[in-house]
């Protein structure tokens, strides 16, 4: 623990940053523009459709892929340019893992273990057996569900101070889902790890997360502390008759069949809603997260 | 008191640590956490409903600041010793404050004039 803060008194940047990261495939865009900080101590969550960009954000911020614009930093230095101090500090588990197939569960585990100074054995070891994971098998002769857990299990056993999850609820059952948000809570809190974590499970992220950030077609379209999200957005819904007096919105509108619109409204900085929230016959719905999500994203 | 005492939504549009102290509020109210008695640990809830621990602190902060518990050196939170499991009216009356909210918004939504909506209430208060 000491070592760790004294750690954090050498760093000399916040664990992640990107600056107007813009990335493509084949002439289509995936990113544009993001601008993207994440404290120390953090615990991020990453929403957005399929398709909406996170793995390639997710690799893009950890120097995994190269950016068409900006850059990203990983503890202040450049991600592209990263050293072997850096990279024992980080964890990153991708969806579909395919690191060391040609070795045991129980070999890449021995091996990791000398790259990583502060890799914790029984804690491999006893989650290995809890999650069901063969030790004995080959790497590359695991189901997919049973390489990211391996994956989850690697990842926190190198006690890393900067955890990257790409969808990592895909390959657990609701049982271990609970445990890996467990782990996630009291690293959080008794080591001041930093997590950023992509799901489209919306409920995990309300329970550990203490920030977030909606991706959408590429942009970063919101990211605030996770309480935010449910205290200074709401929905408002007009009826046809008011529809011409919705106010302006940047975050969502939709028009409903019958004419009736509703849009997605944010308090201003004394915390008030707009003036048209309280016209008579209209209706202010709190969302939560995921509803919330499903205005905006629509 | 045990950390599975609380229950947490956390799909509710409620922010999680308003959950946790709006609990604290009523179990003390009821009687159920009685002055001294000692909560559990920011770590334990934590653990115990997989929650980030700055959402627990936040709320422990905040009951602290509303005079409902007290840091005890050593000990960690425990109930206020000037808590009374009977409160003032005022005291227990804003604990319909929320609920007495959410009525006024649905009677505006409706375009109900306050007199009937009033009349109402207090003819369902009276039975």
């Amino acid at each position: 623990m000491n070592a760790m803060l004294k750690d954090a008194a050498d760093r000399p940047g916040p664990p992640l940053a990107a600056r107007d990261l813009g990335h493509g495939y084949e002439g289509a865009t995936v990113l544009r523009g993001i601008d993207l900080d994440i404290a120390a101590g953090s615990v991020l969550g990453l929403i957005g459709r399929n398709g909406a960009g996170k793995s390639t954000l997710l690799r893009a911020l950890l120097g995994l892929l190269e950016p068409t614009t900006g850059e990203t930093r990983v503890f202040g230095k450049p991600a592209l340019a990263m050293d072997d101090g850096i990279r024992q500090r980080i964890a990153y588990v991708p969806q579909q893992p395919e690191a060391l197939a040609w070795l045991t569960v129980a070999q890449m585990f021995d091996y990791l273990g000398r790259f990583y100074p502060r890799w914790n054995h029984a804690f491999a070891r006893d989650t290995l057996a809890r999650w069901q994971l063969p030790a004995n098998k080959l790497f590359g002769k695991l189901s997919p569900g049973e390489r990211q857990r391996v994956e989850l299990v690697r990842a926190l056993a190198s006690e890393p101070e900067l955890l990257v999850l790409d969808e990592p609820a895909a390959a657990l059952d609701p049982v271990a889902r609970r445990e890996l948000l467990r782990e996630i809570a009291l690293r959080a809190c008794e080591a001041g790890i930093t997590v950023v974590f992509s799901t489209h499970i919306v409920s995990d992220l309300e329970r550990v997360a203490s920030d977030i950030a909606f991706l959408h077609q590429g942009r970063l379209l919101l990211h605030c502390p996770v309480d935010d999200t449910k205290e200074r957005y709401a929905r408002l819904w007009l009826p046809a008759r008011l529809g011409p007096h919705a106010p302006a919105s940047t975050l969502g509108r939709r028009s409903h069949a019958d004419g009736s619109v509703s849009v997605v409204i944010e308090r201003d900085a004394h915390g008030r809603w707009p003036d048209e929230a309280a016209q008579p016959g209209v209706r202010l719905d709190v969302l939560g997260l995921e509803d919330l999500f499903v205005e905006i994203a629509e | 008191m045990d950390a599975s005492l609380l229950t947490i939504q956390p799909a509710s549009p409620e922010p999680i640590y308003r959950q946790i102290v709006e609990q604290l509020r009523r179990l003390i109210a009821g009687g159920q956490l009685g002055a001294g008695d000692l909560l559990p640990s920011v770590r334990d809830v934590a653990a115990f409903h997989a929650i980030n621990p700055m959402t627990v602190s936040r709320a422990y902060g905040m009951a602290e600041s509303e005079g409902l518990l007290e840091r005890l050196r050593g000990k960690g939170m425990a109930v206020a010793a000037t808590v009374r499991p009977t409160q003032t009216q005022t005291q227990r009356l804003a604990l319909l404050e929320p609920q007495l909210q959410a009525l006024v918004r649905h009677a505006r939504e409706l375009e109900l004039p306050a007199d009937a909506v009033l009349r109402r209430l207090g003819r369902l208060l009276e039975d």
